[in-house]
């Protein structure tokens, strides 16, 4: 106990005066860890850096590989190696990645907004062949060959109504969406639920839904016209129907700027879709691994 | 002087708006001598150690802002050694941003 009250005495003199409320109750150094517990917030004792005003961008890059089959015929999977994240979200304005957005409610409840958007649906149009075909898609042998073609898709404009709300329950979308561009003339209903977990650096999240496409929008994308016909591609009246996904993400941080993430999702294509002659598999299917960095 | 604390990023969200976590503390120094450990939170030290080349120590805190840990010798204006702890924000004020789920192949 003297030699205790020595030192604690000896380190009380030799620090600084601000050390000495400390000092008083410090202990002579020991082999051991010793605990140190104090539950005062950064902000409370306003010592630590404060966090900064949050910009009204956002920014960010990622680099990987990944690929998202193609249901289509004749038609190859879409290679991922870049994901570009580009947002702006004024007072009621925004722009989200291609998405732009007006505000009009946005409360602890829930969260409306009237969005323009481009439809999703024509990004398997981009990746088809044109091919010499001696059968027809439903396997039956042609007189002589034929060219099969298929059938090109424009993006829709489309505009709707987005509801948001999250919770400790989990965070759910709900939005309708009608074409205003002439190009389908049909609409779309979407429902979206996802739930969260984090462990500090990790964070997964399961997420699922349904998507109801009406027959105008799916007829547009996945029917084939009269004139689009031949002798290798059947006409074909797609009806309504609904899609089924389910998403898997999984990001790891590796720092302020730079995280690591997988993600895997799942479609399914609506019977009226997969029915198409045009549709070779009705699930669309992908995943993604890479590095993500935020400006 | 080399000191380490481990962790160096504590994330935060929504649901857990705060990091309440046990940071260790080690440092070593090449001379033994009179050394300090700081952090932002105290003007005084964590623990000083006399005649002595290395220490550690377990500090249980709740934070919710960056902060640092470092290291003087009997003079406290002598840096020796800084280590900045990251508490990084995942979630954001602005509801439409929070609540807002990307298309569904973006992955950041």
């Amino acid at each position: 106990m003297k030699t205790t009250s020595a030192v604690a005495l000896l380190m009380l003199l030799a620090s600084p005066p601000c050390f000495a409320e400390q000092a008083s109750s410090n202990k002579p150094p020991s082999a051991g860890v010793s605990v140190v517990t104090q539950s005062g917030t950064a902000a409370a004792q306003g010592q630590a850096q404060a966090q900064p005003e949050e910009s009204r961008w956002r920014l960010g890059i990622g680099l990987g590989y990944g690929l998202r089959s193609n249901p289509l015929v004749q038609s190859d999977d879409i290679p991922i190696f870049v994901d570009i994240d580009i947002a702006w979200f004024g007072e009621r304005l925004f722009f989200d990645n291609g998405d732009f957005g007006l505000t009009l409610v946005d409360n602890e409840f829930v969260t409306a907004s009237v969005v323009g958007r481009a439809n999703s649906d024509r990004v398997f149009f981009g990746k088809t062949d044109t091919r010499f075909v001696t059968v027809d898609l439903a396997g039956q042998p042609l007189s002589q060959a034929a060219e099969l073609t298929i059938p090109d898709r424009d993006y829709a404009v489309e505009l709707g109504l987005e509801l948001l709300a999250d919770g400790r329950w989990g965070q759910l979308q709900l939005t309708a969406f009608h074409d205003v561009s002439g190009t389908h003339d049909g609409y779309e209903i979407h429902f979206d639920y996802g739930y969260g977990w984090r462990n500090q650096r990790w964070y997964i999240e399961p997420s699922f839904g349904l998507s109801y496409k009406s027959e105008d929008l799916n007829n547009y994308y996945w029917g084939v016209r009269p004139d689009e016909s031949s002798d290798a591609l059947p006409g074909y009246q797609a009806g309504s129907g609904v899609n089924a996904h389910a998403r898997l993400a999984l990001r790891y941080q590796i720092n302020r700027r730079w995280a690591f993430a997988l993600v895997g999702e799942f479609e399914n294509l609506n019977d009226e879709a997969a029915a198409s002659p045009i549709v070779a598999d009705r699930d669309v299917l992908g995943y993604f691994a890479g590095f993500g960095y935020r400006f | 002087m080399h000191l380490t604390v481990k962790p160096v990023l504590c994330i935060t969200d929504k649901r857990t708006p705060s990091c309440d976590m046990t940071f260790l503390v080690f440092w070593q120094s090449e001379q033994s001598g009179y050394y300090c450990l700081f952090n932002d939170f105290d003007e005084a030290p964590l623990r000083c150690w006399t005649e002595t080349q290395s220490g550690e120590l377990s500090d249980k805190r709740t934070v919710q802002s960056d902060f640092s840990y470092w290291m003087t010798d009997d003079d406290i204006q002598s840096l020796l050694a800084v280590v900045r702890v990251e508490v990084l924000r995942m979630d954001t004020d602005d509801r439409r941003r929070r609540r807002r789920t990307r298309h569904v192949w973006d992955i950041l």
